[in-house]
Formats: C-alpha cells, sequence, structure tokens
C-alpha cells in the first residue's frame, strides 16, 4: 500500500518551472527526506502535495486515493511550517485542537484529545501558554503536536529543524525520528541538511531544479550516488578527470575524502596545506604534482605541511562518472 | 549639547513651532473662553461656569450631544465593518481587486464639500437616483415590498440614516491600513488553517479576525474620535442640521452655529469642552477592551 503517489507532476511559478517531472512512491509508514539545495523545488513539492500550490500536469495520490483535484482541507494530510505557522491568538491547546475545533468538536471534548498530542510530542506542560511565551524548541514541539493530533495520512514538514540552533537541532533530531516510529504515520521531511537526512531517513530523494536526481536509501545515496551532483551535496568529494592519478574509462572520477589513505608506497603527493578539525583532520594534498586532492585523516595521524607522502585508494571506493555527470 | 542633540532639536522645531501656534495656543484659549462670554467684538466677560449651566439645560445642545452619540455608536461600526469586509475581500493581488480597492478609496479622496453636494442630489427624494432604485420595481412611487421610499431630507429619522449612509462611503484610510494589515499576516499560518479545512467565514472568524483584531480595535478608536468631526460637513451642507429643528444639528455643527454665526465663543468653548470629554472617555472605555483582549498574547 502507498503513502504518497506522485506521477508526472509538474508545477509552475508563473512562467517557471518549478518541478519539471516527479515521478515518485513513498510507502506507507516510510520516512522519506527531501534533500536538495535551496531552490531546487523542495518546498513546492511539500506544497504540491498538500494542495497549497497547484500542479499544471500529473496527479498526486494519498493513501490510495486520488487527491489531485481536492482542496487542501479534504487531502488528509499535515503540515509543519519551517516558520511554524502557530496562531499567535490561541493557547497551545487551541492551537493544538484547531482542526478539531474546525471540525465543530466542542472545546471540553477537544482539550483532552489536544493533552494526548501534547504528550506525545513533549509539550504537555506548555498547554496553556501563548506562542509569544514560548522558546523555539518549545514552539517546534507544538507544531508537531498540532501535526500528530489529526492522525492524517501524511505528514509534511518542511524544514522543521532549521530554525533551531545546534545542539538542540541534534537533539530533536532524534526525537523526530522516534516519534515517527511512535506514530508510524508516512512522512516527508524537507532539508537541506545532509546530515540530517542521512540519519533520518528511511530513503532520501535528492531534488536539483526541479527533478528528482536520485531516490535510494542513505546507504546507497552515501555509497552509490547516482551522478556527480548527489556524490558531492551528499557529501565532500574529490573530482579528478579520468586520465589523473586514478585512470579509468569514464569522464571523471570522484572519491571521498575519507577514502584516501596516506601510506609507504603508492602515488606519490605533496601535503600543501594541513587542517585540524577536532578528531579529524583534512589534508590538502597536490598528487601526482598537479591534482587537489583532501584527505580525511584521524588527527593524531596527519603529516607535516610541506612534506612528501603517498596516498593509496582501494579501487572500490572510484566513483566513476560519464560526461553527463551519470555515474558509470 | 551634542550635535546629534542639537540636529534632532532642530528636525523637532518646525513641527513644534506648528503644533504651539495651531494646536496648543488655540485649546488654552478656548479652555480659558470657556469662562467667559466673548463675542470677537467687545472684551470677553467672565462669567464661572454659566456656559456649562446654560450647556446642561439647552435644548438643542442635548439634540447635539444625544445625535453626536447615537451617530457614532452606529456609524463607526458599520464603517469599520465595512472597510475590514473590503479588506478581506481585496487584499489579494489581482488586477481586479486592485481596481476595485482603488475604487473603494476614490470617495475619500473628493473634497468634502463636493462630496456632500453630489449626496444632495443623490438623495433628492423626487429625481435622486438613490430613490429611483427603491422605487425599481414597486408601483406608485413605492418600492418592491411596497413601502415608502425614504424621504432622505425632510423626515428626522432618515435625514440622520443619510448622513449615516453618507460616512459609509469615505472609509479609504481605513481600507489601506487593513489592507496593508491582511497582507502582513503570515501566508503559512493561513495555509495551515487551509489544510485543517477552515474556509470562507470560520477562516475569518477563526483565524483572519482575531489576527487583525489590534488593527481593528486601533481604527475603532481612532474613528469613533474622527466622528464627532466627518459628521460636520454633511449635515453643513446636505441636511444644513434639520429636518428642524435639530434632527441631524451634530456637536461639531452646533459648537461651529454658535461660535461663527451666533459669535457666542464662551458658548461654543464651553461645548468644544464637553465634546473632548466625551471623546476622551469613549477612547479610554474602547482602550480598555481593546487593552485587555492585547494582553492576553502580546
Amino acid at each position: 500500500m502507498t503513502g504518497v503517489e506522485l506521477v508526472g507532476v509538474r508545477a509552475a511559478h508563473g512562467t517557471r518551472d518549478v518541478l519539471r517531472h516527479i515521478d515518485l512512491t513513498v510507502a506507507r509508514g516510510e520516512l522519506l527526506v527531501v534533500l536538495g539545495p535551496s531552490g531546487a523545488g523542495k518546498s513546492t513539492l511539500l506544497r504540491v502535495i498538500a494542495g497549497l500550490h497547484p500542479v499544471s500536469s500529473g496527479t498526486i495520490g494519498i493513501a490510495g486515493r486520488d487527491v489531485t483535484r481536492l482542496s487542501p482541507g479534504e487531502r488528509d494530510v499535515a503540515m509543519v511550517f519551517q516558520s511554524y505557522a502557530l496562531f499567535p491568538h490561541l493557547t497551545v491547546a487551541d492551537n493544538i485542537a484547531f482542526g478539531h475545533r474546525v471540525r465543530g468538536v466542542r472545546r471540553k471534548h477537544a482539550r483532552p484529545i489536544a493533552a494526548k498530542a501534547a504528550e506525545v510530542a513533549g509539550c504537555a506542560h506548555l498547554l496553556d501558554r501563548f506562542p509569544h511565551q514560548l522558546s523555539g524548541g518549545e514552539r517546534q514541539r507544538v507544531a508537531l503536536a498540532r501535526a500528530v493530533v489529526r492522525e492524517p495520512a501524511v505528514f509534511l514538514l518542511d524544514e522543521p529543524l532549521s530554525n533551531l540552533d545546534g545542539e538542540l537541532r541534534a537533539q530533536t533530531r532524534v526525537e523526530l525520528r522516534a516519534l515517527h516510529d511512535r506514530v508510524g504515520a508516512t512522512t516527508l521531511h524537507v532539508t537541506h541538511s545532509r546530515s540530517e537526512a542521512l540519519t533520518l531517513g528511511d530513503r532520501i530523494a535528492v531534488v536539483r531544479d526541479g527533478e528528482l536526481e536520485q531516490v535510494g536509501t542513505p546507504d546507497d545515496i552515501w555509497r552509490r550516488p547516482g551522478t556527480e551532483f548527489v556524490a558531492t551535496f551528499v557529501g565532500a568529494m574529490n573530482l579528478l578527470p579520468a586520465d589523473g592519478p586514478w585512470r579509468a574509462d569514464a569522464h571523471r572520477v570522484g572519491v571521498r575524502r575519507e577514502a584516501v589513505s596516506l601510506a609507504d608506497d603508492g602515488i606519490p603527493a605533496r601535503v600543501d596545506r594541513v587542517e585540524v578539525v577536532g578528531e579529524d583532520t583534512y589534508v590538502h594534498l597536490r598528487v601526482a604534482g598537479a591534482h587537489a586532492v583532501v584527505a580525511r585523516v584521524a588527527t593524531a595521524d596527519r603529516p607535516a605541511a610541506d612534506s612528501a607522502v603517498h596516498v593509496r585508494v582501494h579501487d572500490r571506493d572510484l566513483h566513476l562518472f560519464d560526461y553527463d555527470g551519470s555515474r558509470i | 549639547m551634542s550635535a546629534k542633540d542639537r540636529q534632532l532639536a532642530l528636525m523637532l522645531t518646525p513641527y513644534l513651532i506648528g503644533l504651539t501656534a495651531l494646536v496648543l495656543v488655540p485649546a488654552v484659549a478656548s479652555l480659558g473662553m470657556a469662562f467667559t462670554e466673548y463675542d470677537l467684538i467687545g472684551a470677553a466677560r467672565w462669567v464661572g461656569l454659566a456656559n456649562f449651566a446654560e450647556l446642561a439645560t439647552s435644548v438643542p445642545f442635548r439634540a447635539a450631544l444625544v445625535n453626536s452619540l447615537v451617530f457614532a455608536a452606529i456609524a463607526v461600526p458599520l464603517r469599520v465593518a465595512a472597510a475590514v469586509g473590503l479588506a478581506l475581500l481585496l487584499h489579494r493581488r489581482a488586477p481586479a481587486a486592485t481596481t476595485a480597492s482603488t475604487a473603494a478609496t476614490l470617495p475619500t479622496a473628493v473634497p468634502e464639500i463636493a462630496y456632500g453636494l453630489l449626496w444632495l442630489w443623490l438623495f433628492n427624494p423626487l429625481y435622486g437616483p438613490v430613490n429611483q432604485l427603491l422605487r425599481w420595481g414597486g408601483e406608485n412611487g413605492r418600492t418592491a415590498f411596497d413601502t415608502t421610499v425614504p424621504s432622505w431630507l425632510t423626515s428626522p429619522n432618515d435625514a440622520r440614516a443619510a448622513i449615516v449612509v453618507m460616512s459609509l462611503f469615505t472609509i479609504g484610510e481605513m481600507l489601506v491600513v487593513l489592507l496593508a494589515a491582511r497582507r502582513a499576516l503570515p501566508r503559512e499560518v493561513h495555509e495551515l488553517a487551509a489544510l485543517e479545512g477552515a474556509t470562507g467565514w470560520t477562516l475569518a472568524r477563526r483565524v483572519t479576525l482575531p489576527m487583525l483584531a489590534p488593527v481593528i480595535g486601533l481604527l475603532l478608536l481612532r474613528d469613533t474620535i474622527l466622528s464627532f468631526q466627518f459628521s460636520f460637513v454633511p449635515a453643513l451642507v446636505v441636511t444644513d442640521g434639520g429636518p428642524p429643528p435639530y434632527s441631524t444639528t451634530y456637536l461639531s455643527l452646533y459648537i461651529y452655529r454658535n461660535a461663527f454665526e451666533y459669535l457666542r465663543y464662551g458658548h461654543a468653548a464651553a461645548a468644544t469642552l464637553v465634546m473632548l470629554a466625551l471623546t476622551a472617555g469613549a477612547v479610554y472605555l474602547q482602550w480598555r477592551t481593546f487593552h485587555r483582549y492585547r494582553s492576553r498574547y502580546r
């Protein structure tokens, strides 16, 4: 059973195509992360599924039902916006119960339902506060509770963590995954953060210029990136010409930084610069006299700047790309 | 005095001179005048509270007071409601909406006297377009529901209604403020409401109006203060304070008559003070209600 199914979806802002031709199936109960740079069309993808942005062509199915022509309110989706979009004039309890109240549930009956959802999202102690009295993290929980309370067919999360800072973001990421596992609803989570995508998703859909570049498990995306773009977007990669230090029948050869190891023998290289980032050190190398390559090594094993070293890369760590950027 | 303070003082000076010459001095003069008898020709004569005592028993003053209060109580909510309704309809950025909001704003730009004269023609009981429209579909000069058409300028209540109707089309400033306020509301909040299935009136009642409430409150306050003034020109030009004796004589017209027609400056100044106190009272009441609401979430 599918949770969400997009077939040939196109969407435009005025005359500019934002989504070009999207075919995407999300399994029921799956957490799919939509990853891409700003302006790639990620948010528009969510808004199209929610019915907040019209499709130019194609169909959208939610839980086996064609919703292409339905209004947002009829699609059975809940959305968490980047700005959280809490109602400033309503208490947390009334914010969470908003959907129920609109559908005619009395306040005294809606309150316990809201309290239960608040419990699930971890904001049960905030029920009587107003949004302006909450911190960013607390607002985020309220927005989540408001989505959870609906028990919708699909959750659409539009960069829900991007307004939180460092520590809190990492913590909330873990909680978000736990919440998903508990609630078990189909979820599309939009982000531009690759670490969020790699840790959170059952699968990742990489979007670029309104098209799906690759859809796969985090492991797939990381280890077998379908294109040069995916390879460099999900993690730093050295891209070298195919007639460089590692020869191959391709246009370009990609090597991840951690796949480059410093050894006693191999291809000779010179250390240009050593960049220590805590436990890791980025060693900027000039390999075979000409090619700039960055290697990630443990700080304890770092070479001295300007020293001569040798580098080695295992064959299975070479990613070969064709002229159009696709994987060979 | 630092250079910054000096600059500030220099920039404020023209405003302060204007404020002093045009507002503060006349206000203090009126305050003093309220306790005198003064006709612009002879010297002012101190009469104590005699002017106020006369006001308390004056029939025309009482009529003007009641007319002004009733006018404010009816016209202000209607004006604000009309402006809010238009703003909710016209806030979208579409060619037709822009044209419509321009059209709705235009009457406000017409000079008041011209606006009054225009309505004098519109309200003419015999050939005026308003009554021609009301007679449409009716027989023997009556409306389609077989009632008599209003005699706008000759029957007391119809004349009062006419002044209210006139005031309903000069809501351009309010409309501009409300359009801006509506457009400033975050889009996501309305999208979220749409996802929850709130549309039309539910959306307006549960989301849009509560979020606009601070602005609406402010406009109610402002319009209440102004209502004592914008009833002046219509009453002077269109109904001349009548039908007799005082059906559409409002405080502003009463003060104008006493000061500039009867040359009773002391009496007019006393009436002005009463109007000021009344305005302050109304503003205080509204501010309290509004403040209580606002403090709930801001």
